[in-house]
């Protein structure tokens, strides 16, 4: 009676160590699941980034596109003017520097 | 002392068997939960980082562009007004023909060129000397505006008006020039230059000055 006693209790010890070893894998498992996501995660966020920053350049890229685009059409309308303008005062300048060349001025 | 049944035992095995069982789980649960948690919070933190980096990027870039349009714009202003500077010169140039044939502003061309004569005489006189002899050269082309007795005038008038004696002739020499003269003494010591391309480069600061106001002011 003693030794089935003892055979009962070593046996359930051996099922106690074999529910520790399952624990162990069970915590590896968790571990390896929660690593998985973290990679996920990052890669994610990565890819995440990598696509708000090509939104962020080209966003401000068409801003300055635009701007330079309205500044060059405002310098090429004020040149046109300048240049009528300039064109309706030539005789004008140009009396004056006959008057400078001759000494009159 | 208590004694313990064969059953008990077993049960109490199996009892601490599970709750190590349990509490390894709940616990590689919780730190798996809280590694996550930290993860998340660092690629937030980071994802903020980057985009306000990117947003400098962007605006720096932006400004950049805005940069070199302005600076565009001022040279195409730059250019126009170079380009209308030259247009009055070459244009005034050009006329020097047509003044020398039908005179200028109410001014006949041997008129102008006896007033650059006087100029460059007065300066010469003024540089204290009782008596000289001085010359006006000119280009081919004006010597027939020239006369003898018309230098002879201006030397008289000079000579009263600085108290000292002086005498004009043209020289032999001719100048390469559109027109104008260059007033000398004879012995070579002083000259004033006052061909027109000489007036030009001496005036051109000034001058180019003027012209843009009188170019580009709106009447």
């Amino acid at each position: 009676m003693v030794v089935e006693a003892l055979k009962l209790i070593r046996e359930v010890e051996e099922e106690g160590r074999k529910r520790l070893e399952e624990a162990k894998e069970s915590v590896a498992r968790i571990l390896k699941a929660a690593d998985e996501e973290m990679k996920g995660l990052t890669e994610k966020a990565r890819e995440e980034v990598k696509r708000i920053a090509a939104e962020i350049a080209a966003r401000y890229a068409k801003e300055g596109e635009r701007e330079a685009e309205m500044i060059k059409k405002a310098a090429e309308a004020e040149a046109g003017k300048l240049k009528a303008t300039a064109a309706s005062n030539l005789e004008i300048a140009v009396n004056l520097v006959l008057e400078k060349m001759f000494g009159l001025r | 002392m208590v004694h313990m049944g064969t059953n008990e035992i077993v049960e109490k095995i199996k009892g601490e068997a599970n709750a190590e069982y349990e509490r390894m789980i709940s616990e590689a649960n919780e730190n798996a939960k809280k590694k996550l948690e930290e993860v998340r919070k660092e690629l937030e933190l980071q994802k903020k980082r980057f985009i306000e980096a990117d947003e400098r990027k962007g605006v720096e870039e932006k400004e950049r562009m805005i940069r070199a349009a302005r600076q565009h714009a001022r040279k195409l202003k730059w250019m126009v007004e170079e380009e209308m500077i030259e247009k009055a010169f070459e244009a005034a140039m050009k006329r020097i023909k047509e003044v020398k044939r039908a005179g200028f502003k109410g001014k006949s061309y041997q008129n102008i060129l006896a007033g650059l004569i006087m100029d460059g005489t007065r300066s010469i006189a003024a540089e204290g000397s009782e008596a000289a002899e001085l010359e006006v050269l000119l280009s081919e082309e004006d010597v027939a505006y020239l006369n003898h007795s018309l230098l002879k005038e201006i030397a008289n008038k000079i000579s009263q008006d600085n108290g000292v004696k002086l005498q004009l002739s043209l020289s032999d020499e001719r100048v390469k020039s559109a027109g104008g003269v260059i007033v000398r003494r004879k012995d070579g010591k002083i000259e004033v230059n006052h061909t027109f391309e000489q007036r030009m480069a001496r005036f051109s600061t000034g001058l180019r000055e003027d012209i843009v106001k009188t170019l580009f002011s709106r009447r």
